[in-house]
């Protein structure tokens, strides 16, 4: 089965912002939106001030790194335990800090890298034809609505223009 | 930045990428001879042994430690800029910090020599790293050596990581604008990116996650530094005042070397709509702050000296600002780093551009010179006078130190022209975005 897929560029970010929330509105949920910048008013639209999964990954890694900072130091001294003198202990807090707070912000952003590429599904080589236009990495908004019927295409192309979209191309997509 | 467009933005920031002039590869080939030099002068300490340099016992750290800090306080104010300021919503950052960043990593890199030049079995130099030896016996965290190792890969680590997460939207803009195999690489460096709504919401969760890591790492890089000293029992280190010293001077001649860095890139490039006046009196501003950090720390640190009534203590300090030996490096630091930049507290004359890239070339030989004070000084003058002596560098070591610039400024022009110096998003973020209200008012 067949079904259309919509591309509407906008050049006013007004115009894009509106078209997006009239999509969503709609109850349509496969759409994408593209800017050449960040735009916390679009994320917010789209999001609805949902925070990102990321700072899951980055406090799993903060923590996985900070216990591991710590142990590495820790274990490595009860190994070969040196006899101190004056009763400095083997396994010393003040003394493993450092070594726990950098692993602690290593493993952090290795983690925090790793969510980013998971979340935003990276490397993104295998995205859709229609996000493929130089200008939206440039100086225009783009929106893709995805699984639209013949009606539902026309419908939407009529209206985005009415709310300011400069172009809008209409192509088949197979779902097959 | 009234009145550009986005379009124009990038078209500016990517106008010169891959098109080298001639002075722009006359500059490359002085770079590359000056680091030809450097790596000539290493092979001839390679070949011949430590002897080469100007050691003699009981100065075992002299020009290469000093210019391993020097580097890497040079690569504060980068992560600074990038991070700290980008937690403070501080809007003059976008314009430099792309740069700035690039700046950190290639001084990183430099800094990240030495060690291995200073222990002279450079390929011995990945003993430094956590693994056990055959009999299971693992390097000594309770050692500041060993916390050096890891706070200056971690800041590596995560600084590259930062400038390369940054990076990302802007070389996907490179790739739109270029075709045939150049857009082919930057298709593969900007990992397909495309700018859609679910990249940029993670995309910005994680950018203020690496901005909050990086920022405790960039006070913390030049603190453990400074305990590399400050832990031992010499006179002239071994004072707790050493990582608010250490940090504000590296912030210190970072930001210095940003504006000796971007000032002629600004001009050459005509990008004064995006690096202006403004960044460099910023810039300035902040030199001022932790120059004044700095001066302070200076004078307290032979206030404590003194108050300590400890003799040897209170002898090194003496010994710098009036020994015959070293009383040069102790006022020419005192010159570049607390004088020359008073300067700026004429608005007119942080406002002048040529007035701000020769006193901050003034600081950075000035940073030198600080490193060099209180390492050199501090070794040759020790607790018995028997064991006093004059330690000079030679050739070799003079021949490294001026190589690491040709290592340091290749890096940076290869960068210039082949990944945007300005971040272009960013920059986007700082206009006003087009709204067709905005036009429907006008009409």
């Amino acid at each position: 089965m067949s079904t259309k897929t919509l591309t509407a560029i906008f050049g006013h970010l007004d115009c894009m912002i509106d078209g997006v929330h009239a999509v969503k509105q709609s109850g349509i949920s496969d759409f994408v939106a593209t800017s050449p910048l960040p735009r916390h008013d679009l994320e917010e639209v789209i999001y609805e001030g949902r925070p990102s999964p990321v700072r899951w990954f980055t406090m799993s890694g903060a923590i996985f790194g900070g216990t591991l900072g710590f142990s590495l130091a820790s274990f490595t001294h009860l190994n070969w335990p040196m006899i101190i003198p004056a009763g400095k202990p083997l396994v010393s807090i003040p003394a493993f800090l450092v070594i726990t707070f950098e692993s602690t912000v290593l493993w952090g952003c290795l983690a925090t890298l790793i969510g980013l590429i998971v979340m935003c599904r990276l490397p993104g080589f295998g995205l859709q034809a229609e996000l493929e236009d130089p200008r939206l990495s440039d100086d225009k908004f783009g929106l893709v609505v995805n699984g639209l019927s013949d009606a539902q295409a026309e419908q939407w192309k009529e209206k985005l223009a009415h709310l300011g979209a400069q172009e809008i191309t209409v192509t088949e997509r197979d779902d097959a | 930045m009234n009145g550009i467009t986005y379009g124009a933005v990038t078209r500016d920031i990517l106008r010169p990428l891959f098109k080298p002039s001639a002075a722009y590869l006359g500059l490359l080939g002085l770079s590359l001879a000056i680091m030809a030099w450097g790596g000539y002068c290493w092979y001839v300490q390679l070949v011949h042994g430590l002897g080469v340099a100007g050691y003699q016992p009981p100065v075992f750290w002299g020009v290469y430690i000093t210019t391993f800090v020097f580097w890497i306080g040079i690569g504060h104010a980068g992560t600074l800029i990038s991070a700290i300021l980008f937690l403070f919503r501080s809007r003059w950052r976008t314009g430099v910090y792309r740069a700035a960043e690039a700046m950190t990593i290639f001084a990183v890199m430099t800094a990240g020599l030495f060690p291995a030049i200073h222990v002279g079995r450079a390929w011995n130099a990945y003993w430094l790293f956590p693994y056990p030896n055959q009999r299971e016996l693992w390097q000594n965290f309770k050692s500041p050596l060993m916390w050096d190792v890891f706070a200056v890969s971690t800041y590596f680590s995560v600084s590259t990581i930062f400038f390369y997460i940054g990076l990302i939207p802007d070389l996907a803009a490179v790739r739109d604008k270029t075709s045939g195999l150049i857009k082919k690489m930057y298709t593969h460096m900007s990992l397909g990116w495309r700018g859609t709504d679910r990249q940029w919401r993670h995309y910005m969760a994680a950018y203020g996650f690496f901005a909050a890591f990086a920022t405790p790492l960039v006070l913390s890089v030049h603190s453990v530094v400074s305990w590399d000293f400050a832990m031992s029992q010499t006179m002239g280190w071994h004072s707790t005042l050493f990582p608010p010293y250490f940090v504000g001077g590296a912030i210190f001649s970072g930001c210095a070397m940003v504006i000796t860095l971007l000032l002629p890139l600004s001009k050459v490039f005509k990008w004064d709509e995006y690096i202006n006046v403004w960044h460099f009196e910023s810039l300035a501003k902040m030199c001022l702050l932790t120059g004044g950090i700095l001066t302070y720390a200076y004078a307290i640190e032979h206030y404590v000296a003194w108050y300590s009534d400890n003799p040897y203590e209170w002898g090194i300090f003496v010994f710098r600002a009036t020994g015959e030996d070293y009383a040069w490096v102790f006022y020419m630091m005192v010159f570049c780093n607390c004088i020359a930049p008073l300067i700026w507290w004429v608005k007119s004359m942080r406002r002048n551009l040529a007035v701000l890239f020769v006193v901050s070339i003034i600081i950075n030989i000035g940073m030198w010179f600080e490193r060099y004070n209180i390492i050199a000084s501090s070794l040759a003058h020790q607790y018995d006078p028997a064991s006093w002596v004059f330690y000079a560098p030679t050739w070799v070591e003079m021949g490294i130190l001026i190589g690491s610039f040709g290592w340091f400024f290749t890096w940076f022009l290869l960068f210039i022209k082949v990944m945007p110096s300005v971040a272009v998003a960013e920059v986007k973020e700082l206009l006003r975005p087009p709204l067709k209200s905005d036009e429907e008012a006008a009409a």
